[in-house]
């Protein structure tokens, strides 16, 4: 936005300096500088003699990779200790429920890194379809949680959804948040401002948590066994009638959100980004906010983490489609250095106490253990629950 | 070659510098005869400076300099600026090799184009930035957000990337969503109210109570908000006020469905609606015009009324009001619609959700970074603290289209006008006779797109078709039935599209005379319906595509029109300029009678009948 006055003002200004630089022009043609002095880089034998060993082993690997784990495997000390162990990874990031239909004859890539076992089944199933034999990993796991406020939380613990967890717990924002009451709260259509204590979130919206779209992202999933479980009278639903009831009654907890993001990020992004006036509560990966608290090296005193109760876990899944892959997926889920670096990011491994002890270094606590967890429905429950929101989603 | 010493210590060497498109031959751009005394780094400094400022894509996507950049300028500034274009061009040819010095500029590796909607235009001058932190040269096309989101829909963008205010349209939709391969958010700007200093005081708005969308509601009723905003046809923001009324009007607490609107509601936040047209610019300097006049409160977005204010050259600041159960808030994405273009998309996505460029953004452009920690640091260009509510935003298209048919249709204030069409002899050149009656027909329904069923005639208009050549033909009226009555409206269609399927060219151009001629039906249609008190939206469309040859002259015109009575000089003029149109004519006319000029040179002549659409 700048007009034409500033243009001529700064023409003005910036004439007496450029006359000087008008001598060059008879020079004609054009003109570029560079240093006089470019290093040479010269490189021993034994240095050649390595590289070329390991070039002749080096095991080049193509994967289809889901948005969380980029970050991952764009941070360059993963590359290094890929390419120390004679892999590399050229990866690409689509949508874990796209990667399904990537599972062509002789097509497929070397591995897909889903999120989620939802999706990490839909893949090996049409990969055996095409013909594929194909391994299953888990090398890292992370809970979903409910990200949201100060204010919001206590607004639930008066109204007995949520309660600190053990005694640091309204201090330290971690918070325990009882499904079956929150799933009943929204299901009811109950707005903040009707809720006790209120005061300070007294508006007008319903109480709703922020999901994706579940027709296009895992996590959005995630939350449909969870509430279908709150619904089922705290079981997980078995039998495709209930499934197909239960299914109805969820989908009114997405419609009435309006839009909603088809990724993870960008339910997260609007969460940091935007607030607690659009996001009060946000159903997110564990991982999101661990990771973007360690990344910035500091916790903002107003964000709360929710877990529910109970909760359930995402696992992030390799599925292998060619034998040169397993090793590779047993490298990530046996390194310790690798770990370490997904530590980073906010996942949980197979150490327990290595998430804790890093977030606790930037100032966050989180539960250390996490008990309180369900399975989520079978993999052709899921499906016809999916089916069934997305039919009444569009009308 | 010849290589000179600098005081940096680095080298100026010659090459031959690649100019797109190319000089003809023996062509010389520069004849000056002078030798460089003196050289350092503080020229190129100031050089890149006045560059990236003024010429931000100076280089075409294989790093040739782009021959208009010269042209553009004074010859003497242009000899200059050879120098410096070349400077920064030898360090973008690759793989040039980069100097030490703290003013080196990346190779410039590949190009990224993007179809942004036009309120981004101010993002425009980061582009140097952008270069110089990623090597992707990026470029921007610029549309209305409508015909953006068709576009992209179409898959017709033409572009690698989409950059929106608002995507969820378009996000919403399968077919959509489909054609996005990512999708990133940058930054933020919520839409909000912004009411002249001495009007918010009178209305009570200027301090800590809350302003509710009803009280917004009542302000537009009682005459006590009178607004300017772009058209909800054809833009986000007046669009999404309108989401904002229905849904707080619905009193409820999430998605609207159809059923919920409420019809009286949003009929009276319109009768506030005073100033129409389709982007901000133009909006912003009839509002200036008119500000504490007839008008006194502009909706936009934050970043805008913030700018506004910012520039200083308002009559009165903006006192800027954020409903209380809710804005809407533009968020920005994105989004990626060339696979083949990633690496490029992902740098730049990753550097302008960096601390530098949010902060410039920020800065530069009023708009909230959508980085946390950014937003800290620069929360004190933004108004203090307060709760913004985000309303649910309903993606039911139900809800949209019947929002903007009714609005069309029902609430707006209908629009009565003059179209004057040019069909003299030249007409027949080159199929252009053919392009005017199919832009009339376009208007009378024969187009379906998104955009053309939103720009067609609406229930209770008013147009006259008035052909001119060498004398003014007479004019055929027609009046749009009401939207109940589809037959009947379908009925009237046909009978323009007829009209305008029996335009034949022939004869001179009595231009003038027939301008005259429809200012002065306008003026006495409104004196009529004035006594009536009918209120049209009153204004007059001018065609033409070359110079007056009869009839009275521009001056005379000028002197004519100058007598005219004060009610009809309001009513504006819209004029297309069109082939061999004389563009210094059009404008002084556009100038005198508050109207505009549009350009149909560079675009579908039906696209800019589109647009003028908005602005009626």
């Amino acid at each position: 936005m700048f007009d034409e006055q500033d243009c001529k003002s700064m023409n003005k200004n910036l004439k007496n300096a450029l006359i000087t630089v008008a001598l060059l022009t008879a020079l004609g043609g054009g003109l570029f500088y560079s240093t006089l002095d470019r290093k040479q880089e010269t490189a021993s034998r034994t240095a050649i003699a390595d590289e070329t060993r390991r070039a002749a082993q080096m095991v080049e690997l193509s994967g289809l990779i889901a948005v969380d784990v980029e970050p991952f495997f764009k941070d360059e000390r993963v590359v290094k200790l890929l390419y120390e162990n004679n892999f590399r990874a050229n990866v690409i990031r689509i949508g874990s429920r796209e990667m399904a239909g990537r599972v062509a004859k002789d097509t497929a890539p070397d591995f897909f890194m889903p999120s989620g076992v939802v999706a990490g089944n839909q893949i090996s199933e049409a990969a055996k379809k095409a013909g594929y034999t194909t391994a299953t990993y888990s090398p890292y796991f992370t809970p979903l949680v409910i990200a949201s406020w100060v204010p919001i939380a206590k607004i639930l613990a008066a109204n007995k959804i949520a309660a600190p967890v053990g005694e640091g717990g309204s201090k330290d924002n971690i918070y325990d948040v009882d499904l079956v009451g929150l799933t009943n709260l929204m299901l009811s259509k109950k707005r903040w401002r009707d809720l006790a204590q209120s005061q300070a979130y007294e508006v007008s919206r319903s109480v709703l948590v922020s999901t994706t779209d579940v027709r296009k992202s895992n996590s959005a999933a995630m939350y449909l066994a969870l509430t279908s479980y709150a619904i089922n009278g705290s079981e997980v639903i078995s039998n495709m009638e209930s499934a197909r009831k239960i299914a109805l009654q969820v989908a009114d907890l997405y419609k009435r959100q309006g839009y909603q993001e088809s990724y993870v990020n960008g339910n997260f992004d609007d969460y940091v980004g935007i607030g607690i006036g659009k996001t009060p509560l946000a159903f997110i990966y564990e991982n999101q906010l661990v990771g973007y608290a360690i990344g910035r090296k500091a916790v903002d005193k107003e964000m709360v983490l929710m877990y529910p109760k109970p909760t359930i876990f995402n696992k992030v899944i390799v599925v292998t489609m060619r034998e040169k892959a397993k090793p590779f997926a047993e490298l990530l889920s046996s390194n310790p250095q690798l770990q370490a670096i997904a530590t980073e990011y906010g996942f949980r491994t197979s150490i327990a106490a290595a998430l804790p002890e890093a977030a606790n270094k930037v100032g966050l606590v989180i539960k250390p253990r996490i008990v309180d967890v369900i399975d989520p429905p079978s993999y052709e429950i899921m499906a016809e629950m999916i089916d069934v929101i997305a039919k009444e989603m569009k009308n | 070659m010849a290589a000179l010493k600098t005081r940096a210590g680095c080298s100026l060497r010659l090459l031959s510098i690649p100019l797109d498109p190319p000089l003809p031959k023996g062509e010389k751009l520069i004849d000056a005869d002078f030798m460089p005394v003196e050289f350092d780094e503080n020229h190129f400094k100031h050089i890149q400076i006045f560059l990236d400022q003024f010429f931000p894509s100076r280089f075409n996507s294989q790093g040739h300099l782009m021959r208009n950049t010269l042209f553009r300028l004074h010859s003497i500034i242009a000899s200059i600026l050879l120098a410096a274009a070349m400077a920064g061009c030898g360090k973008s040819t690759p793989p040039a090799p980069v100097a030490p010095a703290k003013s080196a500029v990346p190779v410039v590796e590949s190009s990224l184009s993007i179809l942004a909607t036009t309120d981004l235009r101010d993002i425009e001058m980061i582009i140097p930035k952008i270069r110089e932190a990623t090597g992707v040269e990026v470029s921007f096309k610029f549309g209305g957000t409508f015909e953006s989101t068709e576009a992209v829909l179409n898959g017709k963008a033409g572009t690698d990337a989409a950059w929106f205010a608002n995507a969820k349209y378009l996000l919403s939709d399968a077919n959509g969503l489909s054609k996005v391969k990512l999708q990133e958010k940058i930054m933020l700007s919520p839409l909000v109210i912004g009411v002249s200093e001495s009007s918010a005081r009178q209305l009570k708005w200027d301090g800590a109570e809350k302003v509710t969308w009803a009280d917004v509601m009542k302000a537009a009723k009682t005459g006590k908000l009178r607004y300017a905003m772009s058209n909800p046809a054809s833009s986000n923001q007046g669009f999404m006020a309108l989401m904002g009324v229905a849904a707080a009007a619905a009193g409820k607490s999430e998605a609207l469905t159809a059923a919920d609107i409420n019809r009286d509601a949003v009929r009276d936040f319109l009768t506030g609606y005073k100033l129409v047209g389709d982007n901000s610019t133009y909006l912003s300097q009839k509002f200036k015009e008119r500000q504490g006049e007839d008008i006194n409160a502009f909706i936009n977005y934050e970043s805008w009324l913030l700018s506004m204010n910012a520039k200083g050259d308002l009559r009165e600041k903006l006192t800027l009001v954020y409903p209380h159960e809710g804005v809407a808030t533009a968020d920005y994405p994105l989004m990626l619609l060339n696979d083949q273009k990633r690496e490029a998309y992902q740098k730049v996505v990753a550097y302008l959700k960096s601390e530098p460029a949010q902060l410039w953004l920020a800065e530069k452009t009023l708009r909230r970074p959508i980085n946390p920690d950014v937003a800290k640091k620069v929360a004190h260009l933004f108004p203090k603290d307060r709760l913004l509510v985000e309303l649910t935003f309903s993606t039911d298209r139900a809800v949209a289209d019947s929002l903007i048919e009714a609005y069309l249709n029902e609430y707006r204030t209908p629009i009565a006008s003059t179209f004057v069409l040019d069909v003299s002899g030249s007409m027949k050149k080159e199929g252009r006779l053919g392009q005017l009656t199919k832009s009339i027909q376009y208007l009378a329904g024969a187009d379906n797109s998104i955009t053309g069923r939103f720009s067609r005639l609406n229930s209770r208009e008013r147009i006259w078709l008035m052909p001119f050549s060498s004398d003014v033909g007479i004019a055929s009226a027609f009046v749009i039935p009401n939207a109940k009555d589809s037959s009947a409206k379908e009925a009237v269609f046909a009978e323009i599209r007829d009209v305008a399927g029996k335009l034949r060219a022939e004869g001179g151009t009595a231009l003038y005379d027939a301008i005259y001629e429809a200012v002065r039906n306008m003026g006495e249609e409104q004196a009529k319906s004035n006594a009536k008190a009918k209120a049209f939206a009153y204004s007059v469309v001018v065609f033409t595509d070359g110079e007056r040859t009869e009839g009275m002259n521009l001056s005379t015109f000028m002197q004519r029109y100058e007598g005219m009575d004060a009610s009809a000089k309001k009513i504006p003029v819209f004029l297309i300029l069109f082939a061999e149109g004389e563009a210094r004519a059009l404008n002084e006319i556009a100038k005198a009678t508050g109207g505009k000029v549009f350009d149909a040179r560079k675009q579908p002549l039906a696209s800019v009948f589109k647009e003028i659409r908005a602005y009626q």
